[in-house]
């Protein structure tokens, strides 16, 4: 049984007190990462001419695919590349997010059907079923894996497992459940700016703007 | 807590050096998803029979991970495991890849350097 004052709490203030430290957080690391990096005056960006699609390039773009990480680890790169996008747009666009959303502000996102959204969730925790398997059974993953990483984990999939438990009402207490959903999502928006979830801003901010031969963008910074 | 043997270590230097990197070390460390992806990067990791020892996130976070953790108060003993992590296991050919763009090449440098200071490091001609 939860306490109404903290019920309210939780559903009420401490949401949008998380969805503020969570966009501060990302303008500070953001703002952090540019202040130790600076513009490298050498760099100048001149993308290669755009070549016409043939069999030469398709061969090419296998080729270079293969030796990639993708080609090393694909079964890796498509899980965690699914996990990833199911865990924003599961939340994103779920039917009764957006509900309450509107509700709120008088604004919401476009919504995909609650069976959509269920089947999104459980894709996303049998992608963090096959990250908890790597952690514990593969070597060289076992090797840097401390208890960190699984709180982490459990972190990343407690709003799926409560909201899962939730929606399909698997336990008596409904109330209990879905504070515990609520209370899991803001843990999980305040954590993004300050634990490892911080991936989250460095992968966008460092392969798009350090200069490197895997940059994705322009690569015109450096450190 | 068991005290340190901090003896033959200016672990005041290795702080100071530590100190210099502070942000860039504690972002790298932060950011690194153990996810090792970066492992079959490294030639030395494959030529190894994958020995999980080789991978690039393992001497990283054996190394300046370490060093960050301890705040620089090492004993002897540990920075000859950061010596065996960054000199035996690492040829510093530059050529790790890390997909969330960590630069573990730098790092392991940094790693270097504080141990050659502190007068830990290969002596080729000896051992």
């Amino acid at each position: 049984m939860v306490n109404s004052a903290l019920f309210d709490f939780i559903r009420g203030p401490l949401v949008w007190i998380s969805f503020v430290v969570f966009l501060l957080g990302l303008v500070f690391q953001t703002y952090r990462f540019f202040s130790l990096t600076k513009k490298n005056p050498h760099v100048i960006y001149n993308p290669r001419p755009r070549k016409k699609i043939s069999k030469e390039s398709i061969d090419h773009f296998i080729n270079k695919t293969k030796l990639s990480v993708a080609g090393v680890n694909p079964v890796m790169i498509i899980v965690t590349t699914v996990f990833h996008i199911c865990l924003i747009i599961a939340p994103l666009f779920l039917l009764a997010h957006n509900l309450l959303l509107d509700q709120a502000i008088g604004f919401s996102l476009f919504s995909f059907s609650e069976k959509m959204t269920d089947y999104l969730t459980i894709v996303l925790l049998i992608c963090g079923l096959y990250f908890l398997y790597r952690r514990l059974f593969v070597p060289k993953v076992r090797a840097i894996t401390d208890w960190y990483d699984y709180v982490i984990l459990l972190i990343a999939t407690a709003p799926f497992i409560t909201g899962f438990i939730a929606y399909h009402q698997l336990v008596p207490d409904y109330r209990l459940i879905i504070t515990l959903h609520i209370l899991a999502g803001e843990i999980m928006l305040m954590a993004v700016p300050f634990t490892k979830f911080v991936h989250m801003v460095f992968f966008f901010v460092f392969r798009f703007t350090i200069e490197s031969e895997y940059s994705l963008g322009k690569g015109n910074r450096t450190w | 807590m068991a005290k340190i043997n901090t003896a033959g270590v200016d672990t005041d230097r290795v702080k100071e050096r530590l100190d210099q990197y502070k942000t860039k070390m504690k972002l790298s460390l932060k950011a690194c998803a153990h996810c090792t992806l970066c492992a079959e990067s490294c030639f030395l990791y494959m030529a190894r029979d994958k020995d999980p020892k080789y991978t690039p996130s393992y001497k990283f976070i054996n190394s300046i991970g370490i060093l960050y953790k301890k705040k620089g108060m090492v004993d002897k003993v540990t920075l000859g495991e950061i010596r065996d992590n960054v000199w035996e296991r690492c040829a510093l050919c530059t050529r790790c890849y890390c997909p969330l763009g960590i630069n573990i090449p730098e790092m392991l440098a940094l790693a270097r350097s504080i141990c050659r200071e502190q007068g830990v490091y290969p002596r080729y001609d000896r051992e």
